[in-house]
């Protein structure tokens, strides 16, 4: 990106704007938060929720969807609606692509292959059980990914190139494993929408470290992927370690993305959509990027979930489903406003 | 509201009626010349010229009916489990020695042509119109009749056109008045399940089996209502519906039968609204596992008498309402209420 596109760039919100911005969409969300504990399939009202929360009935049928069902679901809609925006804003940062999915680096892959030999080699169709092994495939995945893309040596092509072929390989490999077997099509099948269908706190509990270093990570990569925006010679110059900058972005990357899928299953769509969206509201700065994204996503994710709970879906729409069906259109009116930013 | 509720019951009802009466009232098969068999199904019609010796059988259930039949099938398709050649238990006695080729997977129409049978069987595979007309140019190919669809055959229906298309009516039906023998004395003995209200529902996902599948026919023939359980927007086929998790009253009958081919006694054990269900707390579930829901699964005449055989007790256990007297396959699986 040359610096005369920076200067003409027609949208440069003022630092006090942004925060304003931030600020009100962090409002959204904690509106949105207490919207999907009232509504879904079953009807509450605030009061409801509000005694679910403080005065908890374990044997009343509305306090336990709110408590048991829609509280565990809303948390991991933000875990996971932060990581995918975050992840999103990293790969696209890093590689300079605007198209880049974090699941680009075999993640989601690696998390189905791993899956899948789960129902078929150990008959485990309890989805529970998958948080593991889909965390073990997508990090085994990412970590040929990065191997075969060149190492410590790696440039932001080779690396999405590796990423593609490798996805490819593995998905290959995962449907004639499907072909098999009916029965493990059966289960895999909602797996792989993605959603928080069955939720467990549990689970929440334990990918949150991998998604607080993850997160850590996130922050300490974004200054040094903003000295890389301007091209690799300019931040040399700079007297930033590129290198250093790309594993440290790559490795959160893999984390975020990883502990989601293990999580929900490969949610398409919100990592690509997530980025465009932030960096339209905060300007060229990557750690402003990173900071709406990990806001924006949230945003997404759990109205994903809310409307796919709503009568109007059937009361068990996947929130990975509803994601697209949301983000689509908001990107495609982006598009057409001219609104979506350049890298 | 309330007729549409009932009316599709009262079809299943009239339907078993009608189909009973039939066994009584039809006309005695002409033994001496059971072939060119002609067969009647939902593509048209098939023509069986003599008695087939290589069938191949794409029905996920229906080597079952063949083997009761006395007819072993040159290949099978393998539904599901780890048994020798996908038979289940049930059926092995029937199978004897024999080492049919296992089919796995979708239909292979080369694979099929590769094995030159001489009839095809498929009531419960899932055949298209487009494989049913390759398929007719390899062999007669015999789908579900237009009445049932894919997966609605009752096992009376599918077990009389396989003793037609192989020369063994009269044995079909004296299998079907004995199982239906079986399922009128069971009736008789149980006055108080006639129209009482059950339901299979699968636990590997919280879906419920509907009066059109062969599990809910299964449970009108012991005189059960079966719930409509209609949800417009799931993945749906008129044989199973998905429940949204945030309901399961749909669900909440006088007696749940909770399905699990695989592992999902701990999804069960932690579903948040299941401690909210009448059929919880005055003992009315019954775990079927493995087994039991593959026996279920497959109503075959081999499989019926192991799944009355198993599920009679439970369901006896479940319907005196009194939790005090717990259904032991619950207690197995370690699903009971606590204080159980």
């Amino acid at each position: 990106m040359s610096v005369s596109s920076i200067d003409v760039s027609p949208i440069r919100p003022a630092a006090s704007l942004r925060g304003l911005r931030l600020g009100g969409s962090l409002l959204g969300l904690a509106v949105l938060s207490a919207a999907a504990l009232r509504f879904g399939f079953r009807p509450a009202s605030w009061d409801i929720v509000w005694r679910a929360l403080t005065a908890f009935d374990p044997n009343d049928a509305s306090q336990i969807v709110i408590r048991e069902m829609r509280l565990p679901r809303l948390a991991g809609a933000l875990l996971a609606g932060a990581a995918l925006g975050l992840s999103g804003a990293l790969i696209q940062g890093m590689t300079r692509n605007p198209l880049a999915d974090p699941g680009l680096l075999g993640i989601n892959g690696g998390a189905a292959l791993g899956v899948v030999i789960c129902i078929l080699g150990f008959g485990i169709t309890d989805p529970a059980a998958f948080v593991w092994v889909a965390l073990g495939g997508a990090l085994a995945a990412s970590v040929l990914v990065f191997l075969l893309g060149g190492g410590s040596r790696s440039n932001p092509l080779r690396l999405v190139l590796a990423g593609a072929a490798l996805s490819a390989l593995i998905l290959a490999l995962t449907r004639s494993l499907l072909l098999v077997s009916s029965q493990t099509l059966d289960v895999y099948r909602f797996w792989v929408l993605g959603g928080f269908d069955g939720i467990l706190p549990s689970t929440l509990y334990m990918l949150l470290p991998f998604l607080t270093l993850g997160a850590g990570l996130a922050a300490v990569a974004a200054a040094g992927l903003n000295a890389l925006l301007l091209g690799e010679d300019t931040a040399r110059g700079l007297g930033v370690r590129t290198g250093l900058a790309r594993a440290t972005a790559g490795t959160a990357i893999v984390l975020l993305c990883g502990a989601t899928v293990a999580m929900a299953g490969p949610i398409a769509f919100a990592g690509l959509i997530v980025p465009h969206l932030a960096r339209w509201a905060a300007g060229p700065d990557m750690r402003w990027t990173l900071a709406f994204s990990a806001v924006f996503g949230p945003l997404l994710l759990v109205a994903a979930d809310l409307t796919g709970r709503l009568p109007l879906f059937g009361g068990n729409m996947q929130a990975g489903v509803m994601t697209a069906l949301i983000g689509g259109p908001v990107l495609i009116w982006m598009v057409r406003r001219n609104g979506v930013r350049s890298l | 509201m309330k007729l549409a509720l009932f009316f599709p019951n009262a079809c299943a009802r009239l339907g078993v009626y009608l189909l009973l009466a039939a066994t009584v009232f039809a006309p005695p098969a002409s033994a001496a010349e059971p072939f060119p068999a002609v067969i009647e199904h939902r593509y048209g019609t098939t023509v069986v010229p003599a008695k087939p010796q290589r069938i191949v059988s794409l029905s996920y259930i229906g080597h079952d009916f063949l083997l009761a039949l006395g007819e072993k099938p040159h290949a099978l398709r393998k539904w599901f489990g780890d048994h020798p050649y996908g038979v289940w238990p049930w059926a092995q006695e029937a199978l004897g020695d024999a080492e049919p080729i296992v089919l796995q997977g979708q239909i292979d129409i080369e694979q099929i042509a590769a094995l030159e049978p001489d009839l095809i069987t498929g009531q419960w595979s899932g055949m298209t119109e487009r494989e049913y007309a390759l398929l007719s140019q390899i062999a007669p190919t015999i789908p579900p009749k237009a009445a049932h669809g894919s997966y609605g055959s009752p096992w009376q229906v599918m077990l009389r056109t396989l003793g037609t298309a192989t020369g063994n009516a009269v044995k079909a039906d004296r299998i079907i008045s004995r199982i239906e023998g079986r399922f009128a004395a069971i009736r008789v003995a149980h006055p108080e399940w006639q129209g009482a209200s059950a339901v299979m529902v699968s636990a590997t996902r919280t879906g419920a089996y509907s009066a059109n599948d062969i599990r809910g026919q299964f449970l009108a023939a012991l005189g059960f209502t079966v719930p409509e359980v209609a949800n417009p927007f799931a993945p749906a086929n008129g044989y199973y519906a998905l429940l949204p998790d945030e309901d399961l009253s749909p669900i909440d009958t006088d007696a749940l039968i909770w399905i699990d081919a695989g592992g999902s006694a701990a999804r069960l054990k932690r579903l948040p609204l299941r401690h909210t269900l009448r059929a919880y707390r005055e003992g009315r579930e019954i775990y079927a596992g493995r087994l039991l829901s593959s026996a279920l699964s497959h109503s075959s005449p081999l499989s019926l008498d192991a799944a009355l055989d198993q599920l009679v007790p439970l369901l006896e256990a479940a319907l005196d309402g009194d939790p005090s007297t717990p259904v032991s396959s619950m207690a197995e699986a370690g699903l009971l209420p606590e204080g159980f």
